[in-house]
């Protein structure tokens, strides 16, 4: 470590009292410590700052039916998000057999039917309703990202699936 | 013999060198760090695992807030000529004092009626008042029209279109602002979401994992 003592050495006469001379020198090491820290800690902050991105692609909007892709029931599973972050899901294209499920257990959902059906069949219809928040959209356009499903819509619910999720809500008491 | 008496050269080293270093090397980093622009707007964005980095450039940045206020910001290059054509098309004249105030202006969260007003407005000013945001409803989509005056000044080029939204905000404020995008022919946007770490054991961790093995396999077989 840096020294903190200088030898004195006396160039003055015998009898006379040597002046006690403190050094000048200061350890710097504890210094250049902090300043590396800093460094490091700067460098850190700054590159996780990143923001990243996601991207999305739209299809366009079309009246004619004939452009309107065909589904086929036996690969299709709707996701219908609502209110208080609950997931109502049915496989098919029987609303009546709607079901209830969590984000947490949604992607158990998605893997089984992902399992249980031919990779050119399946396709996963997202429906966030009036109620659902931004989060829960792309919560679940990421849940498509986490398992692989390469085809995928998001679309408004029809009046028959809100006013059905708009009585389950009522019943199971979700505000 | 004497034996040799090896000399003890000191171990302490002069720090004052490497202490200078480690400043000099602080003070650059932080003069050099961009400081994020100050954002009055609050927003928390999702996570996704998407681990693409956010286009910094050529940008058009809508931003929705908590309260389902939407916000719009732009590259900086782009400001002026936007706010040109948009008050050519709305027969609103801006002078270029005007022009310059909204050069300066951070990002717009008014109708384009109460723009003059707005960025005569400093920042501290902006960051009290309680912001209207810009109209997305389908009866006055005027984000719409922001959209539209950014295409026509950038002549075809490729600009990048990044919707950042709050967690807490609700999807038809999304939709209204995607569809604002459709409008203009636009179909491809970049969510803006914090990164977070692949669920371990998911569809896409294990595709992961094979590429990296693939990759490593391709780079022995180069070896």
């Amino acid at each position: 470590m840096a020294e903190m003592e200088v030898k004195q050495s006396s160039k003055k006469g015998p009898g006379v009292k040597k002046g006690k001379k403190l050094s000048t020198r200061v350890d710097l090491t504890p210094m250049v410590d902090l300043g590396f820290l800093l460094i490091t800690f700067f460098i850190f902050t700054t590159t996780v700052q990143q923001p990243t991105s996601m991207n999305l692609n739209m299809p366009k909007d079309t009246k004619d039916p004939n452009l309107d892709m065909k589904v086929k029931e036996s690969g299709s599973l709707t996701l219908l998000l609502g209110k208080g972050n609950v997931v109502y899901y049915y496989e098919g294209n029987d609303p009546s057999k709607m079901q209830t499920t969590t984000y947490k257990e949604v992607r158990k959902i998605i893997l089984d039917k992902k399992k249980s059906t031919p990779a050119a069949d399946l396709f996963v219809i997202i429906k966030p309703d009036k109620d659902a928040t931004y989060k829960n959209a792309v919560d679940m356009l990421d849940e498509m990202d986490i398992n692989e499903i390469g085809k995928y819509a998001m679309v408004d619910p029809t009046p028959d699936e809100y006013s059905k999720i708009q009585q389950t809500e009522v019943a199971a008491g979700i505000k | 013999m004497g034996r040799a008496k090896i000399k003890r050269g000191s171990t302490s080293v002069d720090m004052t060198p490497m202490c200078d270093v480690a400043f000099l090397l602080l003070t650059f980093f932080i003069l050099a760090a961009q400081f994020k622009p100050q954002d009055a707007l609050n927003v928390t964005p999702p996570s996704s695992v998407s681990n693409k980095v956010a286009p910094q450039k050529d940008f058009l940045n809508v931003t929705i807030d908590k309260n389902n206020k939407v916000f719009l910001d732009m590259d900086q290059k782009l400001k002026a000529d936007v706010i040109t054509e948009l008050g050519k098309e709305r027969n609103i004249s801006f002078s270029p004092q005007d022009v310059k105030d909204f050069e300066n202006t951070g990002y717009v969260g008014v109708p384009i009626s109460q723009l003059q007003q707005y960025i005569k407005l400093t920042p501290e000013q902006i960051a009290k008042t309680d912001l209207p945001g810009i109209p997305v409803d389908s009866a006055n989509n005027e984000l719409a029209a922001w959209i539209g005056a950014a295409k026509a000044v950038s002549l075809g080029a490729h600009l990048n279109f990044l919707i950042k939204g709050d967690d807490a905000a609700k999807y038809p404020i999304f939709k209204a602002v995607v569809d604002a995008f459709k409008q203009n022919d636009e179909f491809k946007y970049n969510l803006v979401t914090n990164a977070k770490q692949v669920p371990e054991g998911s569809e896409l961790y294990k595709k992961n994992i094979r590429e990296q093995l693939e990759g490593k396999k391709a780079e022995d077989a180069k070896k």
